[in-house]
């Protein structure tokens, strides 16, 4: 590479990492993308879900452009058990409509055409390029700022301010000495299987018009003794089904992610939605799962973390969070540049965006949830199949009378578990399903 | 794990020369019990056979391993640029 100093680095090319680099391109400064991929998106099979109004006040009418795959009007949970799923959804036909709700993408389409516009932009793309290390340069005799990095083939290159979108890894966060180490029990591990279906028979199974997309979320089957969750969404002709848990649970369980979506895939209820698919790929990520506890610190001296890497997910919104971060990032290095001041003292505008956002205050909040379902591993599992069971009996047509179902439903969740905790795991179920 | 094998045919991995895992201690890897690396990796990377070992050829990056890891003993590193797992149309 011929030039060796830009306004700014942007380290990872995914939702968070383009957004940056396309808002300062935006401003006309000289901004480097470096991806590690052969292309944007190339690593991911993962974060198939767009959320509209966040996207939309970074790049108005995306959809008119960009490469999505169908726009999502059903969303159901399922609390499955062996046999039985109570279901809880809900159908909007106003959602395949302008301006939408969320959208179904391929991320190795969707971030390699985010990319692109940060390229029409202005931005300067590197692809193949992982970058090893931080460059940093001693302003006292404790304060140092990051002025560069230093890429696989050994050459540094500088900027005044830097971007981390490395992603949930964040390796770099921590060498910058900004977030203490990951460990197992704030993190999750996410299988995923891939499969091709033509697109009028996806509509048929799902009950979805064309260009119509559904969502579903599972809990309690195939997991005891973790905190689980099933996924399975649509493309234009493609079904993925992912299977996730806490990776320090997966540990301490002796689980198999592949051995998870085997069993997964055998549920009668999920087998039927699979059946006459061809498998088209395999893929695995993990999440920062933290929560507001271990966010980093999220800027220094001339750098910035946006993104999975600084820990910005909120339920089941990660792509879209990650690009409002990248953006607000973007918009700091702008006032920076203007400024001529890559300090603390002008960077800190980044983190009073950042607590200002909608999501910061979801994250802080969702603080108990986490806590809840760490103390309570088998939470899923028993609300899932005392819903199970108390159903099976609701809509079982016997001869009892009412009061003699009643006591009967009373005693199957009685038999599960005092009926205190039932209501309270219930209670707890519902309010932090946003958790997840 | 015959069916891991059949799945991993569907995936594209650009394998390097070297590995880009390792470990910082191969005797602490004697003394843990239950090796639940050999269990938590989605796509078997590691097995045991008198020591561990390490089928990085098969990593799809997922990034778990150094955290799933009790000892911390897993040094888990990018491939180098453009090799790796890759995802297209």
């Amino acid at each position: 590479m011929n030039k060796k100093h830009f306004d700014c680095i942007v380290v990872g090319a995914g939702p968070a990492g383009s957004t940056a680099a396309l808002t300062i391109a935006r401003e006309n400064m000289s901004v480097l993308l470096i991806e590690r991929g052969t292309s944007p998106g190339a690593k991911k099979l993962f974060g198939g879900l767009i959320h509209r109004s966040a996207v939309d006040e970074i790049i108005p009418g995306f959809w008119e452009r960009a490469p999505v795959e169908r726009a999502i009007v059903t969303d159901e949970l399922w609390l499955l058990d062996q046999t039985s799923a109570v279901k809880i959804g809900f159908t909007g036909l106003n959602y395949a409509k302008p301006p939408y709700n969320k959208f179904s993408v391929i991320r190795y389409k969707w971030d390699k055409w985010l990319a692109d516009e940060a390229v029409r932009a202005g931005a300067f793309l590197l692809n193949n390029t992982v970058v090893r290390h931080l460059v940093t340069e001693q302003t006292g005799l404790k304060a140092k700022k990051f002025i560069g990095v230093e890429l696989d083939n050994g050459e540094q290159v500088y900027a005044n301010i830097i971007i981390l979108a490395e992603g949930a890894n964040a390796a770099l966060t921590e060498e910058a000495g900004l977030r203490k180490p990951i460990t197992a029990k704030n993190l999750s591990l996410h299988t995923m299987e891939l499969y091709s279906l033509p697109a009028k028979k996806i509509e048929e199974r799902f009950n979805v018009g064309p260009n119509e997309g559904a969502v579903i979320g599972a809990i309690g089957y195939p997991f005891a003794g973790a905190i689980g969750k099933v996924g399975i969404w649509l493309q234009k002709d493609t079904i993925a089904l992912t299977v996730g848990a806490l990776l320090d649970q997966i540990v301490t369980g002796k689980l198999n992610p592949y051995q998870l979506i085997i069993q997964t895939k055998k549920h009668p209820l999920i087998n039927s939605l699979l059946a006459g698919c061809k498998l088209l790929s395999y893929g695995s990520h993990t999440i920062p799962k933290g929560g507001y506890d271990t966010l980093p610190q999220l800027f220094s001296n001339g750098i910035m973390v946006v993104g999975d890497a600084a820990g910005f997910i909120s339920g089941r919104r990660g792509a879209d969070l990650a690009m409002l971060s990248g953006m607000y990032a973007g918009e700091t290095a702008a006032q920076a540049h203007a400024k001529g001041d890559y300090s603390t003292k002008v960077l800190k505008a980044y983190l009073n965006k950042i607590q200002d956002s909608f999501f910061y205050k979801d994250i802080k909040a969702s603080k108990e949830s986490s806590d809840y379902f760490h103390n309570y591993q088998d939470a899923d599992f028993l609300i899932t199949k005392t819903a199970n069971e108390l159903a099976y009996e609701f809509f079982h047509v016997g001869l009892e009378n009412k009061k003699e179902k009643m006591k009967k439903m009373k005693n199957i969740a009685l038999s599960i578990q005092p009926v205190l905790k039932t209501s309270e795991d219930l209670y707890q179920g519902v309010q932090h399903w946003g958790f997840f | 794990m015959e069916d891991l094998a059949r799945v991993l045919k569907h995936v594209d991995i650009k394998v390097a020369t070297d590995s880009h895992i390792y470990l910082k201690d191969p005797d602490i890897c004697k003394d843990c019990a239950e090796k639940p690396c050999t269990l938590f990796c989605p796509t078997g990377v590691f097995y045991w056979d008198k020591h561990l070992n390490i089928t990085y050829e098969h990593c799809i990056e997922c990034g778990a391993c150094p955290f799933g890891c009790p000892f911390n003993n897993i040094i888990w590193t990018y491939p180098p640029g453009g090799y790796g797992v890759e995802y297209h149309s």
